[in-house]
């Protein structure tokens, strides 16, 4: 793991990092164009070519804002929540492929440093919730709690079957088990509807925002975060959007496979921005269901679903590979 | 030889974090050092050579067991008055003894490291997820079968203790 | 045609019936509404409400108002008992269609009377603000307290020797200490309200939600005490939209009232105008003429479109439904512009006026209409498509915040939202004003009275007003849109240049405005968020001696506690969404 080979792809860190930053960043624009444009308005149209430079200004005013602390919460676990969701969510694009090569680890245990860092996450919601003292934080945080840990159980669950096809939590070897084969999204179909909703509920966005639900909490968790802190929040959810449409990407479509007249990294971005659309237009479209509803399509669907899907896959694996 | 001095720091972090989360009198943050320790571990079972039980002490342990916890926490909203109870407890009669007894292990284990034949432990080695799961399910399957049958009894009583509190509100509710 | 409402008929001996059971000093006063107005001792107010209610011929299942009226101004009372403070109670019997006016007369000295709380739950907000607004004690009341005005208001608004301008007030001032002690007085002490802090299992969390807050549509505030993220109690809370309407009405002239009735629903636009001008004109003697009651019918239905839209849109974003409330708002811009065009103003064109409207239709309004009508339909179609059935908002509100017909009437609760009960009420059929029994249309109903089927009611009523619309189009009469008569505003301005009578006649109704003979008077209509009625007392003036608004929204709110308790918190969310009320109308 910690061979001098692998040094050289270190220098890959600080590229990536500030890469999947700026994806953040035009994700935000991008989506409130995309948004405007579904929902018959302009959307942001004003700063620089079509609005593209709105983020940048929207950043700029987050940085300038007064970094104000909440006198009643807890001070350190404030500032900390924010860094936490932020650095876990970077940290799994540890091991994210984009390419063989472009790649900053490659480790036979990726996927599970992707399931511990989505794990760290729940931390910075849960605390940014405890640390504002306000009751809709509060609730916010509750609610983030119950639905990261249960539905990080059915993320979990619902890539087995993909391991189990390819024989490794490489997600290197994940996507070359797909080369010959067939893509994943055919014979895991059931896997990657559960992997979609559960990434949904595990990035709490629009269908599954409860912990921060606008109509119902103000804004969750972050209703005391302002400024930057903020800023943080927003980018770790959409860096995670990011996250979630790569990883999408790898288990089921075949990564940077396509044919060879376009670079694998060129296949690779655009499923990755096809599977982005595809969430912002599930956030356009689907009304927000209860907090107990979410729970119990947890419990009981999704988790007999998973398990049928493990055991199904199980069984076809032994079945033709002996 | 930089493992070495990482496995060392990750040691470190553990017993400090550790001793915090025993010592801190506010519960949230006690069980935010309990999950440093927690990953610290984690940080020294892939040093010893096995990431994927790193990976999973961070998933189970780190990223549920103690999300619960805070969970449990957040929901008693312990304030002010806690703290100073836990305080309270904290009493030099109430530590005295367990501290002796965890004295006594550490120089067991001191003794044990010091003479004993520790061979075995300094090898280490990549464990493949892979010679995890065949040794799961062939060695240790009794086991996985033994945990199995014990998370199952543990559910049955959680279901249990919630009906009866859900049937205690429901009389409440027709009293009142 | 002679009145725009015409009178309920009165209910064969119901009047003698309370006179042989509650004596002679039971007292008949006649109305131009002819409602039958009863004055009886108020000792008995809570005997005579109990035998109206359940033991009379045709039950009175609806306490549709209660108010007081302040009377010691007053110059014309003849016939009435001596009486300083009036409290009424307007009745209604939903199965025998008529009303009944029940007055108790009080002296200032004894401002008490027995609450009727028990009887009509719904009484209990209303007693509230009489206490408000009039002083008036409501003796066996659970919590008698101020409800519109701040909790350290002095004096009692509606009162005669209260100011009705800042100018005959000192000037404002505005301290720390003050500031801190209002808001003090607003702090919510769960014991007040006989709520615990805690149960045998679980500490209670009080949570306050509003005034400000994304989902409750204004400024309401409403308090809750969670067990988790269930609903215990929740303790509603008014007032913070408050304008004193009702003490407005009192200061202007009859006809410069008009444009203060389309602040009271700010959704409603010309339907406030409709029942104010339309019991004017009954007081005054004015009958309006066809082509004007039908062109009030065609804007009152584009605005029930308007608001009605607006309530589909914020229903579906309420359970987290991003993208209906924007193409809702791109529909509605559509009929803001022929609003505009026909009327010049938008939300608030104030434009009915006394005796007819303020000018004839533009040209070219009917091709505006009826490429509305030809329009909407297809995209009501979509929205149903998008909102209505889609499985997770049936989820979020089948079977929430569900009432039946006889709880929505025990609750004043009028309406769509009584509709959706079952019930097939509607002003519109039942007691057509303004030309509504010329038009071919049918009342949707619904069956479960919860949030979901308040919102198919809308949905459908939606289409029904495009009928409207479209045959008012149709079928426009020709003729003046305006009374011929000399109380009408502003009188026409081509006859003022004849000679000097018609000028100084002008002058004298354009300042002073018109003068209403002494009368009393109540005008009820459907509006869009239930029913919305003018009691105006004159007393010979050019001004309204008392004019009560009795609007649907207010009952709406009291009832939420009793139709939320047990939910969570997002279910409270979607019954909020699917009241349909604004905090204007509420508060007034």
């Amino acid at each position: 793991m910690f061979g001098i080979e692998d040094f050289w792809s270190y220098a890959l860190i600080l590229p990536v990092a500030v890469g999947v930053l700026l994806g953040a960043l035009v994700l935000v624009w991008w989506e409130r164009r995309l948004l405007g444009w579904w929902q018959d308005r302009l959307g942001p149209n004003r700063v620089g070519w079509f609005g593209s430079l709105q983020a940048l200004a929207d950043l700029i005013k987050l940085l300038t804002k007064d970094d104000w602390l909440p006198p009643f919460g807890d001070r350190v676990f404030f500032i900390l929540a924010p860094i936490i969701v932020t650095a876990a969510m970077l940290l799994a694009f540890v091991v994210v492929p984009f390419t063989p090569v472009l790649v900053i680890v490659e480790s036979n245990i990726a996927l599970l440093w992707f399931l511990a860092m989505s794990a760290m996450a729940v931390y910075g919601v849960l605390l940014g919730g405890l640390s504002s003292n306000n009751k809709y934080a509060l609730l916010g945080g509750l609610r983030a709690a119950a639905q990261m840990v249960t539905y990080e159980v059915f993320l979990a669950l619902s890539i087995l079957g993909v391991v189990m096809l390819s024989g490794s939590f490489s997600l290197v070897d994940i996507v070359e088990n797909q080369r010959d084969g067939l893509w994943h999204f055919i014979p895991q179909a059931l896997g990657l509807v559960i992997f979609v909703i559960a990434g949904l509920a595990e990035t709490h966005r629009l269908p599954f925002d409860l912990p921060e639900a606008e109509h119902e909490l103000t804004a969750g968790f972050h209703t005391e975060y302002s400024g930057m802190k903020f800023g943080l929040i927003m980018a770790a959810e959409y860096v995670a959007l990011i996250l979630l449409s790569c990883l999408i990407v790898i288990l089921f479509f075949g990564g940077w496979l396509g044919p060879s007249f376009l670079p694998p990294v060129v296949w690779f971005g655009i499923k990755v921005v096809i599977v982005i659309n595809f969430f912002i237009l599930l956030r356009a479209a689907i009304p927000r269901p209860r907090y107990d509803q979410l729970m119990s399509l947890g419990w009981k669907i999704l988790l007999p679903l998973t398990l049928v899907n493990i055991l199904a896959t199980g069984a076809w694996v032994l079945g033709t590979q002996g | 030889m930089t493992p070495l001095i990482l496995f060392y720091v990750a040691g470190f972090v553990t017993l400090a974090s550790a001793i915090l989360a025993i010592t801190r009198t506010n519960a949230s943050h006690a069980l935010i050092y309990l999950v440093v320790a927690l990953l610290a571990i984690a940080v020294i079972f892939f040093l010893l050579g096995s990431p994927f039980a790193a990976a999973l002490q961070i998933v189970v342990y780190a990223g549920a067991i103690v999300v619960l916890f805070l969970f449990v926490v957040m929901m008693l909203n312990l304030g002010k008055s806690s703290v100073a109870r836990e305080r309270e407890l904290l009493t030099r009669g109430i530590w005295t003894l367990p501290s002796l007894l965890a004295l006594v292990l550490f120089a067991v284990v001191l003794f044990a490291l010091v003479s004993g034949d520790h061979e075995a432990g300094a090898q280490a080695r990549m464990i493949e997820p892979k010679e995890v799961g065949i040794a799961l399910y062939t060695k240790y399957v009794l086991a996985v079968e033994l945990a199995g049958v014990l998370l199952l009894a543990a559910l049955v009583g959680a279901y249990h203790l919630g009906r009866r509190y859900l049937a205690d509100r429901r009389e409440e509710e027709e009293s009142s | 045609m002679a009145l725009p409402q015409e009178a309920a008929q009165e209910p064969p001996g119901i009047v003698s019936d309370l006179i042989t059971r509650f004596g002679e000093s039971t007292r008949l006063q006649t109305t131009v509404d002819d409602y039958p107005t009863v004055w009886v001792d108020r000792e008995n107010i809570q005997d005579v409400l109990r035998f109206l209610k359940h033991d009379a011929d045709t039950p009175y299942e609806l306490l549709y108002d209660l108010s007081a009226i302040d009377e010691r101004l007053r110059k014309h009372r003849d016939g009435q008992p001596a009486s300083e403070f009036t409290v009424f109670y307007h009745l209604m019997s939903l199965s025998g269609d008529h009303d009944l006016r029940v007055k108790v007369a009080l002296q200032d000295d004894d401002l008490h009377l027995k609450s009727v709380e028990s009887i009509y739950p719904v009484a209990n907000w209303y007693e509230r603000e009489a206490f408000d607004m009039f002083g008036v004690q409501f003796d066996e009341h659970p919590n008698l307290r101020r409800i519109l005005t701040p909790p350290l208001w002095e004096g009692h608004p509606l009162r005669k020797e209260h100011p009705a301008r800042a100018t005959e007030m000192e000037p404002y001032q505005y301290s720390e200490e003050f500031q801190d002690a209002q808001q003090e007085a607003l702090k919510f002490v769960p014991e007040e309200w006989g709520m615990s802090r805690d149960a045998k299992h679980t500490d209670f969390m009080f949570l306050n939600l509003g005034p400000n807050h994304p989902s409750v549509h204004g400024v309401f505030r409403i308090a809750l005490q969670l067990d988790g993220e269930v609903i215990v109690q929740a303790v509603p809370d008014i007032g913070y939209h408050h304008r004193g309407q009702e003490k407005m009405a009192e200061r202007q002239s009859w006809h410069t009232y008009i444009p203060y009735t389309d602040r009271i629903d700010y959704l409603g636009g010309v339907m406030n105008n409709l029942p104010y001008v339309m019991n004017v004109e009954r007081m005054a003697g004015i009958t309006v003429p066809d082509r004007a009651q039908v062109i009030r019918v065609m804007l009152s239905e584009c605005f029930r479109i308007a608001s009605h839209l607006l309530f589909y849109g914020t229903f579906a974003q309420d359970v987290g439904q991003m993208s209906p409330v924007f193409y809702m708002f791109a529909d509605r811009e559509r009929l803001f512009s022929i609003i505009e065009a026909i009327t010049g103003g938008r939300m608030h064109p104030s434009w009915f006026r006394i005796g007819g409207v303020t000018q004839d239709l533009p040209d070219g309004w009917y091709e505006m209409v009826t490429d509305f009508c030809d329009y909407m339909p297809k995209r009501l179609d979509h929205y149903e498509k998008m909102s209505l059935q889609n499985k997770i908002l049936q989820r979020r509100t089948k079977g929430i915040g569900a009432y039946n017909t006889a709880e929505g009437l025990d609750w004043g609760i009028t309406g769509p939202s009584l509709r959706a009960t079952g019930s097939d009420w509607d002003l519109r059929k039942n007691r057509p004003y303004s030309s509504y029994d010329q038009f071919e249309f049918d009342i949707p109903t619904a069956s479960n009275g919860d949030s979901y089927d308040r919102c198919v009611v809308r949905v459908e009523e939606i289409r029904q007003s495009l009928r409207i619309i479209r045959q008012c189009a149709e079928n426009m009469p020709s003729g003046p849109y305006k009374a011929d008569h000399r109380s009408t505003t502003p009188p026409p301005k081509e006859r003022t240049m004849e000679h000097i009578e018609t000028l100084i006649h002008h002058f004298l109704n354009v300042s002073w405005g018109p003068v209403v003979p002494p009368c009393e008077s109540e005008t009820l209509v459907e509006a869009t968020k239930g029913w919305m009625g003018f009691y105006s007392i004159s007393d010979g003036g050019g001004m309204a001696y008392r004019s009560r608004v009795r609007t649907p929204s207010f009952p709406a709110l009291q009832q939420i506690p009793f139709i939320s308790n047990g939910f969570m918190v997002a279910d409270l969310i979607a019954i909020i969404a699917s009241i349909d009320f604004v905090m204007a109308d509420v508060d007034r």
